[in-house]
C-alpha cells in the first residue's frame, strides 16, 4: 500500500503508525542541503573527499581499519565474494529467510546459492551448516537478520576447518556485536547497507564493505572503480560501484546520530518484550542472549492467527508488515535449485507466524503503548 | 600575447552555480517526499528521456557500466561468447564484456575514432553474438553499416552511447538503432548527475521489462522474485537532478558544438593538427574535442603552462593493458587505434567557456606551432 492509501484507509480518530519515519528524520533538511550546496560548488561527485571522511568515520565507527564506500549493499556482498574468486562451479551456503540481495549477490558472481534453515533467531542454525558442504563450497555468508547477529564463533570455528571464506551480510546490522564484538568484525569482509530504510540511513542506495585486510581493502578499492589503478591504468576488469559522494555528505551528517537511532530502536523493542510477556502463548519472542546486542532493524515476533492480526493492525492505523512472506528457495527465481516445501520447515512455518512491528526511533512511547494495547485487545 | 588564463579540462563547479538554486529545490522535494528509491522523479525522467532519444522505453540505472551489463546480460551472454567492439574506449565498454565471462573481441577504428564497419566481418565467429560499437567523443558511429553486417549474421547491436546523449546519425538519435542504447550520467558527461548514473533506452518491451526487474535485485513485486539479481537503481535524487538539466541539454549541447565550430574554424588550418569535422549526416555532441597534434606531449605541456588544461582520451589503447593480456593481442594489432594514442589531446570544450577563452587556447595552440 502507498503512503498516502495507508494514511487515507483509516479512521478519522485512531493513531496513525506509519512504518516509514523519513518525514519526521528529516523534518529540518536545511543542515543537509546547506552541505550539498556546498558539494554542489565543488562539483566533487566521484570518489570525493566528503566520501573519503566518511569511509574513514564509518571504519572507526566498526573499529575496523577499512571501510569501502560502493554503490548498494547487495554490491557489497557481490564484490566481497568475486574478490575470492568466487564465481561458476562454486557454492555459497546461506540461509532462505532473507532478503533476496543476499542471494542476489551469490547468483551474480555465477556461485550457486545453497540455503540452510535458519533458528529461532532468524539467523542460520549453525547446526546444519556442516551437512551443506561440499567439495564446491566456497564461502558462507551468514546473514545478521533483523539487527540480530549470526552465532560467528561457531561459524567461523566451521569455515576454519573447511577452509571457507566468511562474509557476513551485515545489512541490517549495524553496531550489532557479539560479547563485544561488532558484526563485520568476524568474516573476512561484511556488507552494509545503507539503504534509506536502514538504521544508517542515506537519500538513495548505498553500500560499505569492511575489512580488517589491507590486501583485500586496496583490492576492493580498485574493483569498485573500473579496476583502475590509475586514470590510464588498468589491474583487473572491475565495475563500477561507487557510493555517491554526494549520499557520503548525507552520511556524515548523520553519522552523529547512529548510536542515539540504535539506543531507541533497542529500547523500542525491550518496551515490547515486556508487554508481550505474558502473552507467550499468542507471541513468540525470539531468544534475547545478554552477551547479544541485538540492533532491531526490524521487530519480529511469531504470533498466533498471524494474517487476520496483520489486517487487523493496518486496519487500525497501524502498518506492520512482513519479513518476508515468501521463503527464498520458493521464489520463482530458485526453481533451478531444485528445492521444494519442506526443504526447510523452521523458515518455511516463519513465514506463515511471523510479523513485524513498528520499531525506528522516531515512535512515541503513546504509539508503541497503542500497538501493544491494539494487539492485547485482539489476542483477548 | 594575451594575458594568461585558467582554463580547467572540464568545469563542472561553473555549470553548477548557475543553476544550485533550481538543483536544491529539486532535490529538497525528494526529501519532502521521502520517496528515495524508484520515486516519481525516476519515472518521470525515464518518460522524458526515452522521448528524447525517440524510443518508446528507457530505464534508469545505477551507472552506465551497469546498462552495458544489464543489456549484455538480457540477451543471455556469457562464457563461451564473444561480443565485438573497439579497444580505444573508457575501459567500461570492455570491462562490461569480460565481466560477463564473454569474450571482447576488438576491430580496428576510423580516423573519426568510431569502429571501422569494413573490418567487422572478418573478426565475426560462431560465437559472436553482439557488436558494440562506442559512440566516442559524442560521434555517432556510422551505424547503417553496422547493423547491415549485424543483420546478415544475426548479431545483436549494443550501442555504448556514454559520451553521445542526443547524437544524431541521419536524423535519428543515438540509442535508437540497436537492441539496445546505453547511456552514462556520470558527473562529467555531457547529461550529468551529481554522482553515479545510466539509462538504458530500448524499442523492446521485453527488454525493458527484464531490466527493471534486473535493476531490482530481480523482484517483479515487492514480494515476487523471478531472477537473482543485484541493485542498479538510479537514485530518485540524481533523477531530479536529471530533470533540472534535462531543460538546458539542449543549449548546453548546442554551445559545445558552437565550440567545436570555432575551433574548427581557428586550427583548421595548420598542417600539423587533424581536427575532427562532422560529415553532413552526423550530428556530433562533443562530450571531447580530441584533436590529433604532431608532437603532442610537448603540445599538452606547453598548453598546461599556459594555463589550459587537456586530456587524452585514452593513453593506452585497452588490448594493450595488462589486463587483457590474455586476449592475445600485441602492438600492431590495431595500427590506427595505436597511432592515435600517440597523438590524441583533448581539448576544454564545455558549454561555459567563453569565446575569449576558446581564442586563448587556439592561439597558444597556434603559438606553440609558430615556435616549433
Amino acid at each position: 500500500m502507498s503512503r498516502t492509501a495507508f494514511v487515507a484507509s483509516i479512521g478519522r480518530n485512531e493513531m496513525k503508525v506509519p512504518y516509514s519515519y523519513l518525514e519526521q528524520q528529516f523534518a529540518d533538511v536545511e543542515p543537509y542541503l546547506n552541505d550539498i550546496r556546498v558539494l554542489v560548488r565543488t562539483g566533487d561527485f566521484t570518489l570525493g573527499k566528503a566520501l573519503v571522511e566518511f569511509e574513514e568515520r564509518f571504519g572507526n565507527l566498526m573499529g575496523l581499519p577499512y571501510a569501502i564506500g560502493v554503490g548498494t549493499g547487495t554490491d557489497s556482498l557481490m564484490l566481497s565474494l568475486k574478490i575470492f574468486g568466487v564465481g561458476h562451479g562454486d557454492e555459497v551456503i546461506t540461509t532462505p529467510n532473507t532478503f533476496v540481495a543476499t542471494v542476489g549477490a551469490i547468483a551474480m558472481t555465477g556461485a550457486r546459492p545453497v540455503f540452510v534453515d535458519n533458528n529461532e533467531e532468524y539467523t542460520i542454525d549453525v547446526a546444519k551448516i556442516e551437512d551443506a558442504i561440499t567439495p564446491r563450497t566456497k564461502a558462507i555468508m551468514p546473514v545478521h537478520l533483523t539487527g540480530c547477529p549470526a552465532d560467528m564463533p561457531a561459524i567461523m570455528e566451521i569455515a576454519e576447518r573447511h577452509h571457507l571464506i566468511v562474509v557476513e551480510d551485515a545489512a541490517q546490522a549495524i553496531l550489532a556485536s557479539i560479547n563485544g564484538k561488532s558484526v563485520g568484525s568476524w568474516g573476512a569482509t561484511a556488507g552494509f547497507s545503507l539503504h534509506p530504510l536502514k538504521n544508517f540511513n542515506i537519500w538513495g542506495d548505498g553500500g560499505v564493505i569492511v575489512t580488517r585486510s589491507k590486501q583485500l581493502y586496496d583490492k576492493l578499492r580498485l574493483f569498485r572503480n573500473h579496476g583502475m589503478v590509475t586514470r590510464d591504468e588498468i589491474a583487473f576488469w572491475g565495475h563500477n560501484c561507487r557510493m555517491d559522494t554526494l549520499q557520503a555528505v548525507i552520511a556524515n551528517r548523520l553519522m552523529g546520530q547512529v548510536h542515539f537511532i540504535t539506543d531507541r530502536r533497542i529500547a523500542n523493542a525491550k518496551r515490547y518484550d515486556e508487554a508481550f510477556a505474558d502473552l507467550s502463548e499468542y507471541i513468540r519472542i525470539p531468544p534475547r542472549r545478554p552477551n547479544i546486542r541485538q540492533v532491531y532493524h526490524t521487530y519480529v515476533v511469531r504470533v498466533r492467527d498471524r494474517d487476520r492480526l496483520y489486517k487487523y493492525l493496518n486496519e487500525n492505523g497501524i502498518e506492520a508488515k512482513i519479513h518476508y512472506p515468501t521463503p527464498l528457495h520458493l521464489q520463482k527465481s530458485a526453481v533451478y535449485l531444485g528445492y521444494k516445501e519442506g526443504d526447510f520447515p523452521v523458515c518455511e512455518a516463519d513465514c506463515r507466524t511471523i510479523i513485524t512491528l513498528p520499531v525506528h526511533q522516531h515512535l512515541t512511547e503513546e504509539q508503541i503503548d497503542y500497538i501493544i494495547e491494539k494487539i492485547r485487545k485482539f489476542y483477548s | 600575447m594575451n594575458n594568461h588564463m585558467r582554463i580547467p579540462h572540464v568545469n563542472i563547479a561553473t555549470q553548477h552555480a548557475a543553476i544550485k538554486d533550481e538543483l536544491l529545490t529539486a532535490i529538497g522535494r525528494v526529501i519532502d517526499r521521502g520517496q528515495f528509491v524508484l520515486g516519481d522523479e525516476v519515472t518521470e525522467f525515464e518518460h522524458r528521456f526515452a522521448e528524447l532519444c525517440g524510443v518508446r522505453y528507457a530505464v534508469g540505472l545505477n551507472s552506465g557500466t551497469d546498462a552495458l551489463i544489464l543489456a549484455l546480460k538480457a540477451l543471455g551472454i556469457g562464457s563461451g561468447d564473444e561480443v565485438i567492439t573497439v579497444p580505444n574506449s573508457f575501459v567500461a565498454s570492455t570491462s562490461c564484456i569480460a565481466l560477463l565471462g564473454a569474450r571482447p573481441v576488438f576491430v580496428d577504428v576510423r580516423e573519426d575514432y568510431n569502429i571501422n564497419p569494413a573490418l567487422i566481418e572478418q573478426v565475426i565467429t560462431p560465437r559472436s553474438r553482439a557488436i558494440l560499437p562506442v559512440h566516442l567523443t559524442g560521434r555517432p558511429a556510422d551505424m547503417d553499416p553496422i547493423l547491415e553486417v549485424a543483420r546478415i549474421y544475426r548479431l545483436h547491436v549494443i550501442e555504448d552511447c556514454a559520451q553521445a546523449v542526443i547524437a544524431e546519425y541521419k536524423g535519428k538519435r543515438v540509442g535508437s538503432f540497436g537492441f539496445a542504447g546505453c547511456f552514462s550520467l556520470h558527473p562529467l558527461k555531457t547529461l550529468n548527475a551529481c554522482g553515479d548514473g545510466g539509462v538504458l533506452t530500448t524499442d523492446d518491451t521485453c527488454l525493458a521489462e527484464q531490466v527493471r526487474i534486473l535493476r531490482n535485485i530481480g523482484l517483479k513485486t515487492r514480494d515476487e522474485c523471478v531472477v537473482w539479481s543485484g541493485n542498479s537503481r538510479l537514485d530518485t535524487v540524481q533523477a531530479a537532478v536529471l530533470l533540472v538539466k534535462l531543460n538546458y541539454l539542449e543549449a548546453w549541447t548546442e554551445k559545445r558544438r558552437a565550440n567545436a565550430r570555432f575551433y574548427q574554424e581557428h586550427l583548421g588550418g595548420l598542417p600539423q593538427l587533424q581536427v575532427p569535422t562532422d560529415k553532413p549526416h552526423e550530428r556530433a555532441v562533443y562530450h571531447t574535442f580530441v584533436i590529433q597534434a604532431d608532437y603532442r606531449d610537448e603540445l599538452q605541456a606547453h598548453l598546461s603552462k599556459m594555463g589550459i588544461g587537456t586530456a587524452i582520451h585514452y593513453p593506452i589503447p585497452i588490448h594493450l593493458q595488462n589486463v587483457a593480456r590474455d586476449l592475445g593481442y600485441r602492438p600492431g594489432s590495431f595500427p590506427i587505434a595505436e597511432r592515435q594514442a600517440q597523438r590524441i589531446l583533448s581539448l576544454p570544450v564545455y558549454a561555459e567557456l567563453e569565446e575569449a577563452e576558446l581564442k586563448y587556447v587556439a592561439d597558444s595552440i597556434r603559438g606553440f606551432y609558430r615556435a616549433k
